[in-house]
């Protein structure tokens, strides 16, 4: 009933209600992006809408399948058909377009040839693929493990150390290969406006919970609430249950609608893929799916530490002004921090909490700690590190508004 | 026998002592606690009601250190305080029944008497309607109501007719009269009238100490100073109330005529008149009466 109550508290305010309605309409924009997918056609005319989503589908499963060095020498076999044919050559731009059309098909396993054969590990030449023949094809998977050693020697010797430099080698050389490859247009788009929906969320998450403990004091019904029986125990619990229902309610409605949205516009077709078919660089030896996972739970994780941080500071402060700035400090402030070229607060940036509100993006990051001898990534860190954190946050500001003195 | 005893009561703020070693034992019945502003009344209040913790001293419920009790002392508790805070949109009914729930009503209890209180106060009728909504006496009734949502056997009012029309202290001081049976009722106030209407004993306070306290005629015939009244010309008024106490001042059609506390006749054709707790509070607290800071 108590918990009930604190609910109605934040959202019975005029303000409460237009921060769910802005977050509404902002899962809705962001839905629309996420599934603002373009198809041509072979008139080559630019569509969109649900049966051009469809027909790039149909299109793409025709390469589905496992990536081995067959299909590899087949997407160049296919991309030089394109690039020589007249309408590729041309210089009108609808025949261009209709070139287009066929390359579509390819498009992933293109991007992974320019990946692939880059010449150094960092550079990307979205025209290298063009450059490529059959002959190049058994040297696919090898150029992966090849252009990072070439980098670590290079480039990079001096940012990981020798254990650090062995363990990304092994998590290359192990990872297995042939890839299964399959249309991933569906979770490509849902993980690329990932971050943005999040950190939406969270920022308005944290202005619905910043009141939750100030809100008493801001009313000047401090005195009452202290006064009665349940105000410095069960009352004060009762808002941090609130609290983490609300993140949880809230955080769970926005995800899981726009994966729904995406998903069921786009397509969930290559949920078993590696992760690499989209993130070629990634050391991280995981599927689709799983990197979903990891994005709903890195996010629920860091809107649940910054939302107790939050109250935390509400409860001491007594004010949901400071409180409301907590997620715009922690979200923003790094990419500030970012701009310091020092290794030891690169790798301190690595391990904020805005990373858990990418948690896609961080996979794509070469983060390493060395833990008990151990060589760790960043995010299974940031997932235990900011889980404890929330966890241990809950008691301090239970103790915190509990002892309040209301002078 | 209910007993509440103050025990070298001690509050300080940095350099300031707000309570001051105050000694003092409060039995059933409603206690009336007179002072200035700033003389440490609400932070009294604030102690009783373990919003703040004593600085020195104890405060015991029956022998029983009230900090010590924490719930099992607030169960017993009814609060209403000076600057009565509640929840804008909520409607009446709903921050009764969130108020019960914090002070473990379970819900079809908080639901009856909710709805009895909310008969008693005169708020049935608005009862849907939103506590923003309502004028200020009703926010004070519903503040009572919340007061009392436990059936307290403490029940601490600070400054409750602070802001009303006198119509609605009016209705306020029977209400109250009405809800102080069997309990200790401890009413702080600085309308004296309302002190004089329904508290038993009366604890005049100053400076963080109990200067006097008893029933107002124990009080008032402890006065060294009796009540004059005597009619001046409009020429002499100053220098009486350079000299006199002056509890009121009337203009009539020959003069001035002055209420005027003084050991001795002031003046001749003065007549003697009956005191009251007006005349008490001038002769405790007349010089300093508003000069200090609210809210202590």
């Amino acid at each position: 009933m108590m918990t009930g109550y604190e609910w109605k508290k934040v959202f019975s305010r005029r303000g409460g209600k237009i921060a769910l309605l802005l977050l509404a309409m902002t899962t809705a924009v962001v839905c629309w992006f996420s599934c603002s997918v373009s198809y041509v056609d072979e008139t080559g005319v630019a569509k969109s809408g649900f049966l051009a989503v469809a027909k790039l589908r149909a299109q793409t499963k025709e390469w589905a399948g496992i990536l081995d060095e067959d299909k590899i020498r087949q997407v160049i076999a296919e991309n030089k058909r394109i690039t020589q044919s007249a309408q590729y050559l041309s210089e009108d731009v609808t025949e261009n377009n209709m070139a287009y059309h066929r390359t579509q098909a390819i498009q992933g396993i293109r991007d992974l040839l320019n990946s692939s054969y880059a010449e150094g590990f960092r550079s990307y030449d979205y025209y290298r693929a063009n450059k490529l023949g059959e002959e190049d094809a058994p040297q696919f998977y090898g150029n992966r493990a090849a252009l990072l050693g070439e980098w670590l020697r290079g480039e990079a010797r001096d940012q990981f150390s020798e254990e650090e430099k062995t363990y990304l080698m092994e998590r290359y050389e192990s990872q297995e290969t042939p890839f299964f490859y399959d249309y991933v247009e569906g979770w490509s788009r849902l993980f690329e406006y990932a971050p943005a929906i999040v950190m939406i969320t969270m920022l308005i998450l944290g202005y619905l919970v910043a009141g939750i403990f100030s809100c008493e004091f801001t009313w000047k019904s401090d005195a009452i609430f202290f006064s009665s029986i349940y105000g410095r125990n069960r009352a004060t619990a009762a808002k941090l249950r609130a609290g983490f229902g609300i993140v949880t309610l809230v955080y769970f409605v926005v995800m899981l609608t726009y994966s729904a949205v995406t998903l069921l516009y786009l397509g969930a077709d290559g949920w078993n893929c590696p992760i690499q078919i989209i993130r070629w660089k990634s050391f991280y030896q995981l599927e689709v799916w799983q990197e979903y996972l990891l994005i709903l739970t890195g996010g629920y994780i860091g809107c649940l530490f910054m939302s107790f941080l939050g109250m935390l500071v509400s409860a001491k402060t007594k004010s949901a002004v400071i409180a409301v700035t907590v997620p715009f400090v922690l979200i923003f402030l790094p990419s500030f921090l970012m701009n310091i070229d020092n290794p030891v607060i690169n790798r301190v940036i690595c391990l904020l909490p805005d990373q858990l509100l990418q948690i896609g993006t961080a996979l794509g990051y070469f983060s390493l700690y060395s833990l008990g001898g151990r060589i760790v990534g960043a995010v299974p860190i940031l997932i235990v590190l900011y889980t404890a954190l929330a966890v241990v946050l809950m008691p301090v500001v239970y103790l915190v508004y509990g002892r309040r003195q209301v002078g | 026998m209910m007993e509440l005893e103050l025990k070298n009561l001690t509050k300080t703020f940095r350099d300031m002592t707000a309570v001051d070693h105050m000694t003092y034992t409060m039995t059933n019945g409603v206690y009336g606690l007179l002072g200035v502003n700033g003389a440490g009344k609400t932070t009294l209040m604030r102690m009783l009601c373990t919003l703040l913790a004593p600085t020195e001293g104890e405060i015991l419920w029956n022998g029983q250190d009230i900090y010590a009790m924490g719930g099992d002392y607030r169960r017993l508790l009814g609060y209403l305080p000076q600057d009565f805070g509640y929840y804008p949109d909520f409607t009446v009914h709903d921050y009764l029944m969130y108020i019960a729930s914090i002070k473990g009503l379970r819900p079809a209890a908080a639901r009856k008497r909710a709805q009895q209180l909310l008969g008693q106060v005169g708020l049935l009728k608005v009862k849907n309607k939103k506590m923003k909504k309502l004028s200020g006496g009703m926010k004070r009734r519903a503040g009572i109501a919340q007061a009392m949502l436990n059936d307290p056997e403490i029940l601490i009012l600070d400054e409750p007719t602070a802001g009303l029309d006198p119509n609605e202290r009016i209705r306020f001081r029977n209400l109250l009269s009405e809800l102080a049976k069997e309990r200790l009722v401890l009413l702080s106030t600085h309308i004296v009238s309302d002190v004089e209407y329904i508290a038993g004993r009366i604890l005049l306070m100053e400076e963080g100490k109990i200067r006097a306290s008893g029933t107002a005629q124990e009080l008032i015939s402890g006065m060294a100073e009796r009540v004059w009244c005597v009619s001046v010309r409009q020429s002499e008024t100053s220098r009486f109330m350079k000299k006199y106490k002056v509890s009121n001042m009337k203009l009539t059609p020959n003069g001035v005529e002055l209420r005027i506390l003084s050991g001795q006749c002031p003046a001749e054709g003065a007549r003697q008149e009956r005191a009251g707790l007006e005349d008490l509070f001038l002769y405790y607290f007349g010089e300093r009466s508003g000069e200090d800071d609210d809210g202590l």
